[in-house]
């Protein structure tokens, strides 16, 4: 398998703070790879700086073979990227925005018309080619962001958060729009605070305080959860919580919803859960046990770095 | 190139669909021209007069028939009292009073040197100036028609006038408008393209689409050249609709070459162009933009020679002033409507304006970055 992104030993100190602190990793061609980590953990500045929109204070970026500090220009001819933040320009139609895109990537008309209608096709956007970007939904938005970001078929694509702060169902519909653009061979490199979308990548790298603390496929992350995990409910979460909180032998509790994770140094045994289910006034049910999920383990692998420090 | 006709496109786009935008761009300038030609004049009329005769004779009379004749000067108040004309000069019933002394006529008759006394109220001095100008006007016509060869004047300060007779040049019945409107038209010129470039820079760094435009192939130049053109368009449509209303409703003489206004101008719009550049690249919302671009403006109107006269300055200050492109421009464009220079005439401040145009834009191009850090 070839390289698409070698980060070495990447560094990025502002003033005296260092956002990313020597990191190291790469990703396939090929590869839908995950960045995950609790916000200021740095993913944004290794994405811009990716993006050659940074310069990193020492070590380097090679996206495709080529240097972010010397060739500029071709990685960002070959590069789509989409920001945070939504990012186009507001009081231009859904049309003008792509058509712009195109010209500044120089997409040869011959294809433009093509390489449009599938844009349209997978973001449903052509009804609303006349709508100003402003007016979309917040769905929609990323879909055309994420249009004009794939306009010039990149064959590298980076993505900050793209999901934040769009609905359940838009967010699925995305990862498969995502999912099928790998497919087609693009390299995708993506950071999420969702957890589920986090578990839908090949690899995932865990960032925290700007470094890497895990990278690995999914399922290799979660068999890496030493202890046995329960999940229970109640009517009041929280005290249930606090009350497995003061239990000897608790590793880790964890609000889901309506849900609570809750993991053991030791197996319990099903005389525990009763002994449990009483003392905690008979308002402990559905105890089970239960695989451990991406969230689990991101928070135990968080947890182990700050007791580490 | 075709990258930056599509940038253009994408501009004039953006502009036209932006409505406040629009009126900010061709409505303001009308309308601050209408209300600015009205009210920056310099012209001073209706001065309010006290008189004390105390000659009481047939000449005495006819000079202040010569004042009341004037809509320079309203003689509001005939008085014997001197204490009052004090009290009035102090509680602003009167600008400027007329004394004639006892024994006047008398002296006038005789051939001894008659004396009146004038005094202004000087705490607007640039009134006081031109009242007491025009006062000693009057005095020297009336003098001179009565074969009086010899009138001379004694105000506060003592003053000692020659028989003179003067000719106003280039703008003969020195209309302050004639001086105003092409002021206003430089003023333009300077506001209009500077907020221009610094608000649309800033706003694609505040929105977020000058990151989107950074990770495109689209090079610095492209980028720069794309928002500069429309701007520069622009500017020179402003200047063409302000410049009709100021010829046909102001009557504002325009004796110089259009082309050598259109192309200095040029050379001043890539200096404030240039400026609204610089000014995007440290701001970071268009609030910060707007009042730094503010600041700029304020320095550079006050001491381009405006409204008030760089002459007047104190030393330090005129010095100063060199250091401000818009006091060339507004000598340039005064010079090519009133006199209807040529560049010979025009080159020094075009020089200058050149010199200043090239260090703004190269600094502004400089400091414009491609990258975020």
């Amino acid at each position: 398998m070839k390289v698409a992104l070698e980060i070495i030993e990447f560094k990025k100190v502002y003033g005296t703070y260092p956002a990313v602190n020597g990191v190291s990793f790469s990703v396939e061609e090929g590869e839908l790879f995950g960045l995950i980590g609790p916000d200021g953990a740095g993913k944004t500045t290794l994405i811009r700086a990716l993006c050659t929109l940074l310069k990193p204070t020492s070590g380097s970026l090679i996206v495709s073979g080529m240097d972010s500090n010397t060739d500029i220009l071709a990685i960002r001819n070959i590069l789509g990227y989409m920001p945070q933040r939504f990012s186009l320009y507001q009081d231009l139609s859904v049309e003008q925005n792509l058509q712009f895109f195109a010209d500044l990537f120089k997409v040869p008309a011959i294809h433009r018309t093509e390489r449009l209608n599938r844009l349209y096709q997978f973001s449903r956007l052509e009804s609303f080619k006349k709508r100003l970007a402003g007016e979309l939904s917040g769905g929609m938005k990323q879909k055309l962001a994420l249009s004009c970001a794939l306009i010039h078929t990149p064959a590298i694509l980076i993505l900050d958060e793209p999901t934040y702060g769009v609905d359940p169902l838009s967010r699925q519909e995305f990862w498969e729009i995502l999912k099928s653009i790998q497919q087609e061979g693009a390299t995708i490199l993506v950071s999420t605070a969702y957890m589920e979308e986090a578990e839908l990548c090949d690899r995932v790298a865990l960032m925290y305080n700007g470094k890497i603390i895990e990278i690995n496929p999914p399922e290799k992350i979660k068999a890496e959860y030493p202890y046995p995990l329960y999940r229970c409910e109640g009517r009041d979460m929280q005290k249930l919580r606090n009350f497995f909180k003061n239990l000897e032998g608790i590793r880790q509790t964890q609000l889901f919803g309506n849900a609570l994770h809750v993991s053991f140094s030791e197996k319990p045994s099903p005389g525990d859960w009763q002994k449990w289910q009483k003392q905690s006034g008979g308002d402990l049910k559905n105890w089970i046990d239960h695989e451990p999920s991406m969230e689990d383990v991101f928070l135990y692998l968080i947890n182990q770095e700050i007791k580490d420090e | 190139m075709k990258r930056i006709l599509q940038m253009m496109q994408k501009e004039f786009r953006q502009i036209f669909r932006d409505r406040p935008m629009m009126g900010i761009i061709f409505i303001v300038p009308l309308v601050q021209l209408l209300i600015l030609a009205f009210a920056i004049t310099t012209d001073v009329k209706h001065i309010k007069m006290s008189v004390v005769d105390f000659d009481k004779s047939a000449i005495s009379r006819e000079i202040i028939n010569a004042f009341s004749q004037t809509e320079r000067f309203d003689i509001k108040d005939f008085t014997q009292d001197l204490h009052r004309i004090d009290n009035d000069m102090r509680s602003w019933k009167t600008q400027i009073a007329l004394v004639i002394p006892a024994g006047f006529s008398k002296d006038m008759q005789r051939g001894a040197k008659p004396q009146i006394h004038i005094s202004a109220d000087g705490v607007d001095g640039n009134t006081a100036g031109i009242a007491l100008g025009y006062a000693q006007a009057i005095l020297v016509k009336y003098g001179l028609e009565n074969n009086s060869p010899d009138v001379s004047l004694t105000r506060r300060i003592s003053l000692h006038i020659v028989n003179m007779v003067e000719r106003m040049w280039y703008n003969l019945e020195l209309d302050s408008q004639q001086f105003m409107v092409p002021g206003i038209v430089v003023v333009l010129l300077t506001i209009i393209p500077m907020m221009l470039s610094a608000m649309s820079l800033v706003k694609e760094k505040e929105i977020g689409t000058l990151e989107q435009l950074m990770v495109t192939p689209l090079r610095k130049h492209q980028l720069l050249l794309g928002k500069i053109i429309p701007f520069l368009i622009l500017s020179y449509l402003e200047l063409a609709i302000v410049m009709t209303v100021a010829i046909l409703l102001f009557n504002i003489a325009m004796n110089g070459s259009y082309l050598l206004l259109a192309s200095l101008s040029f050379l001043y719009l890539i200096t404030t162009i240039g400026l609204g550049i610089f000014i995007s690249t440290f701001t970071h919302t268009q609030q910060q933009a707007m009042f730094v671009a503010w600041f700029f403006m304020v320095f550079m109107i006050i001491m381009s020679g405006f409204f008030i006269p760089i002459d007047n300055m104190p030393g330090s200050l005129q010095a100063f002033t060199y250091l401000n492109p818009m006091r060339f421009f507004m000598a340039i464009i005064r010079d090519i409507f009133q006199k209807g220079s040529g560049l010979s005439y025009l080159s020094r401040d075009s020089a200058m304006m050149t010199f200043y145009g090239i260090i703004i834009i190269t600094l502004a191009v400089f400091k414009f970055r491609k990258r975020v850090s």
